[in-house]
């Protein structure tokens, strides 16, 4: 085959791009013209950037080149490129969260502080992904931008709300991204688009100068195609950061010394009941991973229906909260879709929101007490692989119901007590389909470890698109 | 029909400000108890009366779209709500001085 500028470093992982980088076999500039070469040729299809910051990345390259030529040291993700969803401040941009309405609002004058640690540890940004607006979305459609399309299939949905994280990476336009997850918004995407993503334990990632949807659910996390990409960009962003209230004043714990530990002493049941999805695809992956991974018991967790409602019912208050000077003013301006929640969700009781925060603790704490007997548990991140852009209905278990409410049935009960989650893709044909690994708090290591795993034993992985 | 729809118009109208006027119940007659209202004519006072109280103008358009999700959310929250929890149970958040 004819090498074009953008058929080079096509479908490397982050960590190949650095050691290759690093090592002086490739040019960081090389890495980044082939991007923005790639981006160029399938971005239009894809439709997962909404800016690329192309002359900001050939000078962070160039520099990163004369770094090490002049045999200066360089950071794990030398010369990697990555793009984040558009709710993280990119310096000299708008920030604009999937909206029309913060395209009004003054560019940022400083990156978010996860794109700084990125770069500190070598990265290079290449601009800012497509997403649901505000983030309140499952599907990754987005009625002033256009939806993301699935590169497995251009006419299915990429899942949201890091619709454009989703589809930049699984199109191999990058790597690695960030993006967002308040109720599912990594999962739902990584589970599509058949990638791994981490939703690390709230409050481990800084979520400083990132556009906020609910306080009280918001994460940020990596999408990439391998596990040890995960690790990577996970340990580079840890830290803990003043400009986060909600960031834990914890140290770094670093997973990649012990990401080769593999599944060895792990304890990993399946999670039972409501995570029982009946669908041919979610039996199969389910069935794949647990086998591997020596999950011959089911785990019941108390009561993650109510979970779920308690979720939804602080998401729609607080999300409506954020907003409710715009719908007054401009409430044109927001997707109907949207709009019509939000003024719902500022309509709530009061007396809900408090119990549903009351129940937020009762939940966490019977939960906690499942992982003295397992390490892990093991749930379906979606409950079908992608569905087709707009698409409205899909049937669950024999009932119908709406898509863009139901893509995160199963993810919102486990990120309404923050505990860290890799969904990992399961490769069916013809689309791929997302398994959540949950832990403890503070236990990304263990999650990353089994997801490192199957992923050597060749259960989960990613796929190569034909685009 | 008429006057459903009449309501639903006086309820879309009621501008950021404007005066609200509470409804009056009417008075149960003398040993007969109160009936609850329809739950759909509830979600209608709801809406009517939240979007006065909190300065939203919501067009008639939207109406349906709002009605129903607030619908979703209280049919949702019920799950939560009918959950039992002791008086003493602190709510997730935790504020430290």
């Amino acid at each position: 085959m004819l090498e074009t500028a953008a058929s080079k470093f096509m479908w490397n992982t982050a960590a190949e791009i650095a050691h290759a980088v690093a090592s002086g076999r490739a040019k960081a500039v090389s890495v980044v013209e082939a991007t923005l070469a790639r981006i160029r040729e399938h971005d239009p299809l894809l439709n997962s950037f909404t800016d690329v910051v192309e002359q900001r990345a050939l000078a962070r390259a160039r520099a990163l080149d004369k770094a090490r030529a002049a045999g200066e040291p360089l950071g794990p993700l030398a010369g990697v490129p990555f793009a984040v969803k558009n709710l993280f401040d990119i310096a000299g941009l708008r920030t604009l969260a999937g909206s029309k309405i913060n395209r009004d609002r003054p560019p940022a004058k400083r990156d978010a502080r996860v794109i700084e640690r990125l770069e500190d540890a070598g990265a290079i940004l290449m601009g800012a992904l497509n997403m649901g607006e505000y983030a309140y979305d499952f599907t990754g459609e987005n009625i002033h931008y256009g939806a993301s399309h699935n590169p497995h299939d251009l006419e299915r949905m990429t899942g949201g709300s890091s619709g454009g994280s989703g589809a930049a990476v699984a199109g191999d336009l990058v790597p690695l991204a960030l993006g967002s997850d308040t109720n599912g918004s990594i999962r739902v995407p990584c589970s599509l688009c058949g990638l791994f993503g981490l939703k690390p334990t709230y409050g481990r990632l800084s979520r400083a100068r990132t556009y906020p949807f609910v306080a009280s659910l918001d994460h940020v996390g990596p999408l990439a195609r391998s596990a040890r990409d995960l690790a990577l960009a996970y340990d580079a962003m840890q830290g803990h950061d003043d400009d986060d209230p909600v960031c834990a004043e914890r140290a770094a714990e670093p997973v990649m010394p012990v990401l080769e530990l593999g599944a060895a002493g792990l304890r990993v049941a399946v999670a039972g009941g409501y995570f029982k999805c009946k669908s041919a695809e979610t039996v199969a992956a389910m069935d794949r991973v647990a086998a591997a991974l020596g999950a011959n018991s089911d785990i019941e967790l108390p009561h993650p229906d109510r979970a779920r409602s308690a979720a939804f019912v602080i998401t729609a208050s607080e999300g409506s909260a954020l907003h409710l000077d715009r719908l007054r003013t401009r409430p044109n301006d927001y997707d109907p879709a949207v709009r019509d929640r939000l003024i719902a969700g500022a309509m709530t009781p009061a007396s809900l929101v408090v119990k549903a925060q009351k129940f937020r603790r009762w939940y966490r704490e019977q939960v906690l007490k499942l992982f003295g007997d397992v390490d892990a548990i093991l749930a379906p991140a979606t409950p079908c692989t992608a569905p087709l852009i707009g698409q409205q209905m899909f049937t669950l278990d024999g009932v119908e119901m709406p898509v863009r409410a139901n893509l995160g049935v199963y993810t919102q009960p486990i990120s309404f007590i923050g505990l860290p989650v890799v969904a990992v893709p399961v490769p069916l044909d013809p689309l791929p389909i997302g398994i959540q690994i949950i832990a403890a708090p503070w236990r990304e290591d263990v999650v990353l470890r089994l997801a490192h795993a199957l992923e050597k034993k060749c259960v989960v992985g990613v796929t190569r698109p034909a685009l | 029909m008429k006057r459903k729809t009449a309501r639903k118009a006086k309820a879309v109208k009621a501008k950021r400000g404007g005066k609200i006027k509470a409804a009056r119940a009417k008075k149960p007659a003398k040993g007969q108890r109160p009936v609850a209202a329809k739950a759909a004519d509830a979600i209608d006072s709801l809406v009517t009366a939240s979007a006065q109280a909190l300065g939203l103008d919501i067009e008639p358009a939207w109406y349906g779209g709002v009605k129903f999700n607030l619908q979703l959310i209280l049919r949702i929250g019920a799950l939560v709500d009918e959950f039992p929890l002791p008086d003493d149970a602190e709510p997730a958040p935790v504020f430290h001085a």
